[in-house]
């Protein structure tokens, strides 16, 4: 599109000789939903206080559209931070806790009026201008904190697991409302969850990270579809990831069995890494897939049935299915070409860490 | 079954919890403010209810200027407390957990550590640097002490508020300082007034470390009431105490009442949308009143303390005069007479012991120009070069003092250079008419009579090592400032023996015990004789209570005025002591003290029926085998005390 809204230049963070941040870089444009996924310690969090300035990098810089803003104290930087615990001003009342940025930008009187109104309007909460904060529920309070931030008009607002908090059905409402608003407001969000599904559902672009490292950063759908490596796999949705020969292109055995694939360029007889996602896998008759197998258990999961099938090698395969194979049952396994992701074997044992620490 | 036994076995013990409690923390406490209420100024018997010990307090200027200091001491120290306990916590909580374990540690310092080590450090920490004694060093010492109690009490308010409200406010633009005042203070404000009151009470509550660190005419009401002890607390002390008792309590209730859930405001119902904007305004009316009231009040404060700080030095003249003396111990009129015939302005202050006055005088911390020691206090200071010599050309009355009392200050003064007699008295046996008669026992004649097998249980000793040794040594015909070991070995043997006759060794409680009938003989100091016979008198007791002077002869105590060595003033401490010669002047103050007095010239001027009353004025000249007591040294002293603690330990 544009020019960058954020450029994360070379960013290294360490808390007492811990290593949380090791030369990250990173860009975000102007006017998407960009959404920092990773398990909790994964240095996500502490971006975001890097962009918000709750903490300075040890190294690198913050480029906020084309300026640098390493230094500069939060209170001086045009965007806007919505906390994990609200963090809304308890003595204060709705209205109060609204207006409060605008009164320290010395706004009139009507037009802080004004915008309340307009704020308290677009999270729908109208008239709850004199409720107190304890009155409202999480949710609510949740969007209150949403409304005091968007007030202020940031070119860009930092949401730091704001629904962490609340129940699935709320969570589920909320993702639609900030979608909705993103869309409304036309400004930047960064948004940080441990929530794949969350990150799924409402980002443009989703930063996969893992001790301190980005591990890939993609559209929703490439990154699901197409994990770069089996942390990605694992932590994005349930996965089968075996270890396979790619005996040349587009072919791939796994446990003996002969996989027709479309990745290309592995060069010939290469361990690699397969990520099968369960729904993937069809389960036919014996004697009409490619490897065989007896189903040794059975979960109803309501949209689908989650069963294990597990072949002779010992390997216990994950499948989604509407299907029902009950327990005992002999299946053979099938998996369509294009279902097939073959990734690298980690290279170095330090990658290896970050693959399996999950 | 078995939870029933438990349940009542719970219930007695908190009962019997409670039952101790009011025992031992309100039965004295009752018992002090019933007595505040007794027209009688004994503390055993009832002489109807009176108000008037209340409204003698609040005349009183001396009372009225302590409880003004320690108002204004408590109130500034635990502001201030308050500002840098609450910066401490802060910083404090911001910092690692280990370095926060140690930080809080050594913060709480000050108020684990015993208050006597606290004051004596202050006090030398204050001379060592050249800070004179006075308001300021004990506003400086309260906000010392304070200030662990406010971190302690705003610590906890911090951990519970979260730390992203202030980084929420820092993100919506607001300055550090902005976002604290008004984000994070009001969290923690609960826990910062509660501090403030804490500070506030135990500034109104100490006494150690004030005494230490006061310095010359300041006085709260903790330090006030104890200068007040030696001549038997006034009932108007109990008055006081109540009060402050009281005050104290108040003071606890409201710090430790807990207001619930803030109830929401009225009238803030979700659906009054239109009320908008007139409730909003409202919040910050309540806001200003509430910015202008801590406006007045800093101002209010700014200006009593620059207000006595002026008071306090604009009359530090040359014309000064520091008096140190003992608790109630001259007519408070004959000091205003003194300032106003002399324009000098006198400093007044107070002691209770000898032992407490000496160390003030020998570190100096407070220049005193004019000091009322005992007899062997003041040859102690003399050994010790503490005292100037007295030009008695500036004091022409001292003719005016009787040359017997020049003569016996001669024991500790051999050569009447550095002392003048103040006032004098004896220690005698004081008996109960009615009860010796009951008993079949004679008056006592000799100290050897509080040996008399009949008079078991009726006999109250003196608690004070040299006073006991005295009655024993005497009773043998030895000098009771011997230090050969085999005599006082002997008279160890004689006090032993006569302990199981012994009904209690007490120091105050004998005139109370006596006047209460409690005990048939007890061993006295005769400067309250007077009051005594006026009390049984007024309270129309059936028998009479007399005083004797044993044959073996007795101590003799002189109270003296001498000069420190580094007074800064000392024609004026001559004028002083020379005022206080005259005829006129000493009689008034023989009149509210009722200690005999030295001066000739006054004990001339007073009723006949006064100066024949031996109780009073013994026969000075049968006081031949009669002793003035002299400081022995530090050694003989520990023999003294090793034996005392043997027979006390029988």
């Amino acid at each position: 599109m544009n020019q960058p809204l954020i450029d994360l230049q070379h960013i290294s963070k360490s808390y007492d000789g811990t290593m949380v941040l090791d030369d990250l870089s990173l860009t975000v444009k102007e006017n998407s939903f960009v959404t920092l996924l990773g398990p909790s310690g994964c240095g996500k969090t502490t971006t975001l206080r890097i962009i918000g300035g709750f903490e300075s990098p040890d190294s690198g810089k913050v480029i906020f559209d084309g300026a640098d803003i390493t230094s500069l104290p939060p209170n001086k930087r045009s965007l806007n931070t919505v906390f994990q615990k609200y963090a809304l001003f308890t003595h204060m009342t709705i209205a109060e806790n609204i207006a409060f940025g605008l009164k320290i930008k010395n706004k009139t009187k009507a037009y802080i009026d004004g915008k309340i109104k307009y704020a308290l309007k677009l999270v729908n909460l109208d008239g709850y201008e004199h409720r107190s904060v304890e009155s409202l529920s999480g949710g609510q309070q949740q969007r209150i904190a949403i409304a005091r931030a968007i007030v202020n008009e940031p070119r860009l607002l930092l949401l730091d697991e704001p629904l962490g908090a609340l129940d699935l059905k709320l969570r589920q409402d909320m993702q639609y409302e900030l979608i909705r608003l993103k869309n409304e407001l036309g400004i930047t969000f960064i948004y940080v969850t441990h929530d794949q599904e969350e990150a799924l559902t409402m980002s443009d672009t989703i930063v996969v990270m893992n001790q301190g490292y980005i591990q890939q950063m993609g559209s929703p759908e490439n990154i699901y579809n197409e994990p770069e490596n089996a942390f990605v796999a694992d932590f994005i949705g349930d996965s089968n990831i075996v270890p396979g020969i790619m005996l040349r292109d587009e072919l791939v055995e796994i446990f003996g069995a002969k996989f027709t694939c479309v990745d290309k360029g592995f060069g010939t007889n290469r361990p690699v890494d397969v990520v099968i996602r369960p729904e993937d896998i069809d389960l036919v008759e014996p004697g009409h897939g490619t490897l065989s197998g007896i189903v040794t258990h059975l979960i109803f999961k309501g949209v689908h049935y989650e069963m294990e099938v597990t072949t002779p090698d010992g390997y216990e395969w994950l499948v989604h299915s509407t299907d029902l194979f009950p327990v005992g049952r002999q299946v053979d396994i099938h998996v369509d070409p294009f279902d097939i992701q073959i990734m690298n074997k980690p290279a170095s044992e330090d990658e290896e860490a970050i693959g399996v620490n999950e | 079954m078995m939870k029933h036994t438990q349940k009542s076995l719970k219930q007695f013990v908190s009962n019997f919890y409670l039952v101790l409690i009011l025992i031992f923390l309100y039965a004295p406490i009752m018992t002090m403010m019933v007595l505040s209420f007794n027209t009688s100024k004994s503390r055993t018997q009832w002489g109807g209810f009176t108000l008037s010990w209340y409204s003698q307090m609040l005349s009183d200027p001396k009372i009225v200027s302590a409880l003004y200091n320690t108002l204004l001491i408590a109130f500034i120290s635990a502001l201030a407390a308050c500002i840098i306990g609450t910066a401490a916590a802060i910083a404090i909580d911001s910092m690692k957990p280990v370095s926060r374990t140690i930080v809080l540690g050594i913060t709480n310092i000050p108020m684990l550590n015993a208050d006597i080590v606290t004051g004596i450090s202050l006090m030398l920490a204050f001379i060592a640097f050249g800070i004179s004694l006075g308001f300021k060093t004990i506003l400086i010492s309260h906000i010392t002490f304070n200030i662990p109690y406010v971190i302690l009490s705003v610590m906890p308010k911090l951990k519970q508020t979260s730390k992203s409200t202030y980084e929420a406010a820092l993100d919506l633009g607001a300055s550090p300082v902005y976002a604290f005042f008004k984000v994070v203070f009001p969290d923690i404000m609960p826990g910062v007034l509660s501090g403030f009151l804490l500070a506030f009470t135990m500034s109104l509550d100490d006494f150690i470390i004030t005494h230490f660190t006061r310095g010359a005419g300041i006085n709260t009401l903790s330090t006030l009431i104890y200068s007040q002890v030696r001549r038997g607390i006034q009932p108007s002390m109990y008055a006081l105490s109540s009060v402050i008792f009281l005050t104290v309590l108040i003071l606890l209730l409201i710090t430790n009442y807990k207001p619930g859930e803030k109830e929401p405001v009225p009238g803030m119902a979700p659906s009054n949308p239109s009320g908008s904007s007139s409730s909003g305004s409202k919040g910050s009316l309540a806001e200003r009143i509430q910015k202008g009231a801590m406006a007045i009040a800093a101002v209010a404060i700014v200006i009593s303390v620059g207000w006595i700080t002026i008071k306090k030095y604009s009359v530090s003249s040359s014309n000064e005069l520091y008096v140190y003396n003992w608790g109630e111990y001259i007519d408070e009129e004959v000091i205003s007479m003194f300032e106003e015939e002399t324009g000098i302005h006198v400093t007044y202050d107070m002691f209770e012991t000898n032992e407490e006055m000496y160390p003030v005088i020998e570190a100096g911390a407070v220049m005193y120009d004019v000091v009322c020691p005992s007899d062997y206090m003041i040859q102690k200071m003399m050994e010790n070069d503490l005292l100037a010599e007295i030009d008695f050309n500036n004091i022409p009355n001292i003719d005016q003092i009787n040359p017997i009392y020049m003569e016996m200050s001669k024991s500790f003064d051999p050569q009447n250079k550095y002392s003048v007699p103040y006032c004098w008295g004896t220690v005698g046996i004081l008996y109960n008419t009615k009860r010796l008669n009951e008993l079949g026992v004679s008056v006592p004649e000799s100290w050897n009579d509080l040996w008399d097998p009949a008079l078991s249980g009726e006999i109250l000793m003196q608690d004070s090592v040299r006073d006991a040794f005295m009655v024993a040594l005497k009773g043998l015909h030895y000098s009771m400032n011997t230090t050969e070991l085999s005599q006082l070995q002997e008279a160890k043997q004689r006090l032993i023996d006569q302990k199981p006759l012994v009904q209690a060794y007490v120091i105050d409680q004998v005139r109370d015990k006596m006047i209460g009938g409690e005990a048939a003989v007890g061993v006295i100091y005769s400067g309250e004789m007077l009051y005594i016979q006026e009390e049984v008198e007024n309270l129309g007791l059936d028998y009479q209570l007399e005083y004797i002077i044993p044959k073996e002869g007795t101590n003799l105590w002189l109270d003296s005025w001498v000069i420190p060595s580094n007074a800064a003033n000392k024609e004026n401490a001559e004028k002083w002591i020379n005022f206080l010669c005259r005829p006129e002047i000493a009689l008034r103050n023989f009149e509210y003290i009722t200690y005999p007095t030295p001066n000739q010239g006054a004990f001339e001027l007073l009723e006949p029926e006064l100066q024949e009353n031996k109780a009073i004025f013994p026969d000075i000249n049968n006081l031949e085998n009669s002793e003035v007591y002299r400081y022995l040294g530090d050694e003989d002293d520990a023999i003294y005390n090793a034996l005392w603690k043997e027979v006390k330990s029988r």
